[in-house]
């Protein structure tokens, strides 16, 4: 429900952006500044859920409307169902999806999988589409029940990478423009401006986050600065590498900003080493938690290996306890998180090699 | 309790997964483990053990001094530390430190049962008042100010008071009870006040090293679940009546949540303690340069320490003086305990046994 | 059916400072056991005299609060579903009493 606003309110914002480029660039003739494309992805997840079939279609329909109806350029509505993260010709991607949620028996462990297997999707209709950001409507309030959420989780040590305005650390960098915002404050925007807004089930949060987000809302209705507080603290834990838009960007659209924020020049830091993500939630791993992974040696990727490069809380509330059903577990997880394993623990030789070759080869040394 | 124990038989096949004889008598939230009382006892004290050894809490020959309000956990950690001390040789010279904040129908109740501990476990006690050390006692100081701030007075105060009881003592090293519970609740606290300096201290399992006297908390990892059926089932002699001048003080959320997370998940609690010892905190964001204070020689950040502008506020009969925060960001917070005085707060022991 | 209950860790002071409380409870007409879910409401309306939000969460105990049947955590009983039987010793201990 909540995601909808905060999405329409992000939607608003970034179609006013996008207007405004028009019209600088149908008023200037500096062809240098490329309007750029907006489309709209919605994930359809009633192969989780058992939300009837009309609802889920009054709810297209209605996203459909809001976004046919805002001013030109065009935007494309996506709407793609949840278990498009199994290859789009194996047919039976709905009953795997079903089956590996199954398999997990924790709730909240579950919930943070369903989670996890969103975010793929969003990245694969991004990657196929051809949209260079992803843009989520992630606003204060949820970042605090994120902040609160993970230091219970144990996830202290990853817990900055989640809450940056950026997030390069995927193939499509995210970003978070309503960081900042409080849902309050969009709903009222929302009001006021009278966007439409869609609600749609997305079933309640039970569990740890359950628990967490009412405790957030107690919080906040004892003192309404409490979630910007729990935000700011959060914000001065010290971000990863991997939170700012990275260097190899398209050069174009790099040039272009560059010309539009004339000091603004982000360099990479090429010293900095390399982090191991976690397979299935993508969190940078604390280099504590390795020391398990250390002793794996080859790129080969049985369930046992793939188990020990998760990290502790995805090991503890996602991955089933015993082998077989490990086993079994591994068989029907979508690709994109086995390859991410495979990356990961072949990652660490590859950037060897790089830095060995960077230094073989560069002659412009001040750079690294 | 002889009856319960003869009926043991009823309960069937709950066998203890450690020794596999004796019935089982409790669940572990450590472990999920269920546990008779012998294995627990041994695995309870054991598991303290190998916190003291990895981090090197005590060296041979020092003196210690324990932290003891009477309360659950400092008894158990007086009780549990005189015992490792016996059986693995550390050496040490233990003693109680009490403080007697002068609070009739509380503190001297409490103040009994560490006399009776004193005796119990052979462990000499020092009691330091507000009263010798202030020239007032808390009932006097509530007669002045009411029942508003007089758990700032009161933490302030105590915090100085262990110090200087310590350094009577000339003892190396002040060892307080603080539990996992406590410093998880500690964890979610600075994340919502803000305090990311106290943030990134609050999960060291010692601090002070560079103040005049270190303290350390052998407790750290230990459920409060486990240290409250441990002195149940060794029947160990505590008060737990709740401080009169803050009625409702442990109702607060941040508690609450805890207890809420540890029934669903157990481990939540360990969970949020790891976070806060791996929190990415960069070193520039650390604490104000210490010097000492002018006036009594407490280390200080400022001219004078909290305890001597409190001080000097009461003396002067101008009680609000040093009430008002220095620093900006837990202003909110303050206002908050104000404003809901007697009902619920984030901040759930304000009388100040949480001190970091 | 004749039962032990003992309060402690400051749960007493919500009982007129009564630790060890001697009672008859039966079960519920038609039921032929009594659980603890039964008891604890049966508690909460003849022994509980002030605050009840301390003692009870729900039908439950509030969390922090320790049950022991016979010496035996509860968790290991069943909770709720534990039956209770003649001359059970029922130990309810709050942890969020003091340091």
């Amino acid at each position: 429900m909540k995601i909808c606003f905060l999405l329409r309110v992000a939607l608003q914002f970034v179609h006013e952006m996008q207007h405004k480029a028009q019209k600088n660039f149908d008023a200037s003739r500096d062809r240098s500044l490329p309007v750029f494309g907006v489309g709209v992805a919605f994930i359809d997840e009633s192969a989780i859920f058992p939300v009837p079939s009309h609802e889920v279609d009054k709810a297209i329909q209605d996203m459909n409307l809001i976004v046919s109806n805002l001013a030109p350029p065009k935007k494309e509505l996506h709407v793609v169902p949840i278990e498009n993260i199994y290859s789009s010709d194996s047919s039976d991607g709905r009953s795997r999806l079903k089956e590996l949620l199954d398999a997990v028996s924790d709730a909240t462990g579950k919930e943070d999988l369903r989670l996890h297997l969103r975010m793929l999707c969003l990245q694969k209709i991004a990657f196929e589409n051809g949209y260079n950001k992803l843009v989520l409507g992630s606003c204060t309030s949820r970042i605090a029940c994120h902040v609160i959420s993970a230091t219970v989780k144990g996830q202290g040590y990853s817990l900055p990478a989640d809450i940056q305005y950026v997030d390069s650390r995927w193939e499509i960098p995210v970003v978070l423009p309503l960081r900042d915002c409080l849902a309050q404050e969009l709903n009222i925007l929302c009001r006021i401006d009278s966007l439409k807004t869609v609600e749609v089930l997305n079933g309640s949060c039970s569990g740890i986050n359950g628990l967490v987000s009412s405790f957030i809302t107690l919080l906040q209705e004892e003192n309404p600065s409490r979630e910007c507080t729990i935000v700011r603290t959060a914000g001065k834990l010290t971000p990863f590498h991997f939170n700012k838009i990275p260097d190899s960007l398209d050069s174009d659209v790099h040039l272009a900003s560059q010309r539009r924020h004339k000091k603004f020049n982000i360099k990479p830091n090429k010293s900095i080493s390399p982090e191991s993500f976690c397979p299935i939630c993508n969190s940078p791993l604390n280099k504590s938690d390795m020391l398990s992974l250390s002793s794996l040696e080859s790129c080969q990727m049985s369930a046992d290996t793939f188990g020990a490069s998760c990290c502790p809380s995805c090991q503890f509330q996602i991955l089933p306890k015993d082998s077989s059903s490990m086993e079994h577990f591994c068989s029907i997880l979508p690709q994109p998180l086995i390859s991410r394993a495979k990356d990961g623990s072949c990652g660490n030789q590859s950037w060897l090699r790089e830095q060995i070759q960077d230094c073989l080869l560069s002659d412009s040394g001040d750079e690294t | 309790m002889e009856v319960a124990e003869a009926k043991s038989k009823k309960a069937g096949p709950r066998q203890c997964s450690t020794c596999n004889e004796r019935r089982a008598a409790l669940k572990r939230p450590k472990t999920l483990e269920q546990i008779c009382r012998e294995c627990f006892y041994a695995v309870f004290e054991e598991e303290i053990h190998q916190v003291i050894v990895e981090n090197q809490l005590f060296k041979p020959g020092e003196r210690i001094a324990i932290g003891a309000s009477g309360g659950k956990d400092s008894t158990v950690l007086a009780y549990v530390l005189s015992e490792l001390n016996r059986r693995h040789n550390y050496g040490l010279d233990l003693f109680l430190l009490s403080v007697d904040e002068g609070i009739t129908g509380y503190r001297d109740d409490s103040l009994e049962t560490v006399k009776r501990n004193e005796i119990q476990y052979g462990l000499p006690l020092k009691v330091v008042s507000y009263k010798d050390l202030y020239g007032w006692t808390m009932d006097e100081i509530v007669k002045m100010i009411g029942l508003k701030n007089n758990c700032t007075f009161c933490g302030v105060f105590r915090r100085q008071a262990l110090d200087r009881g310590a350094a009577m003592l000339k003892v190396d090293k002040l060892a307080t009870g603080h539990n996992a519970d406590d410093i998880a609740e500690t964890v979610l606290l600075n994340i919502l006040r803000g305090d990311i300096a106290r943030l990134s201290r609050c999960t060291s399992i010692t601090t002070g090293e560079d103040g005049p006297i270190p303290r350390c908390k052998p407790f750290k990892y230990t459920y409060e679940k486990e240290i409250v059926m441990y002195a149940y089932f060794k029947r160990l002699d505590y008060f737990s009546t709740e401080c009169i001048y803050s009625p409702n003080a442990y109702r607060g959320f941040a508690r609450e949540f805890i207890k809420d997370l540890e029934r669903i998940r157990p481990r939540a609690i360990l969970d949020i303690i790891k976070s806060g010892e791996n929190f990415r905190i960069s070193t520039s964001a650390k604490m104000p340069e210490q010097g000492t204070c002018e006036r009594c020689g407490y280390i200080s950040s400022q001219k004078w320490c909290k305890a001597c502008v409190l001080l000097d506020g009461l003396n002067r009969g101008l009680p609000k003086l040093g009430i008002g925060r220095a620093r900006g960001l837990n202003n909110g917070l303050e206002k908050d305990s104000k404003q809901t005085n007697g009902t619920k707060n984030i901040q759930s022991k304000q009388c100040g046994t949480l001190d970091f | 059916m004749q039962l032990t209950l003992e309060f402690g860790g400051g749960l007493e002071l919500l009982c007129n400072s009564v630790k060890v409380h001697n009672v008859t409870v039966d079960p519920q007409d038609g039921e032929e056991k009594l659980t603890m879910k039964k008891l604890l409401s049966w508690v909460r309306t003849n022994l509980i005299k002030e605050r009840p939000e301390m003692f009870m969460k729900g039908d439950s105990v509030r969390p922090g609060v320790l049950v022991l049947v016979n010496d035996c955590d509860w968790e290991l009983s069943g909770q709720l579903d534990t039956i209770l039987e003649e001359k059970d010793v029922i130990v309810f201990i709050s942890t969020l009493h003091g340091g």
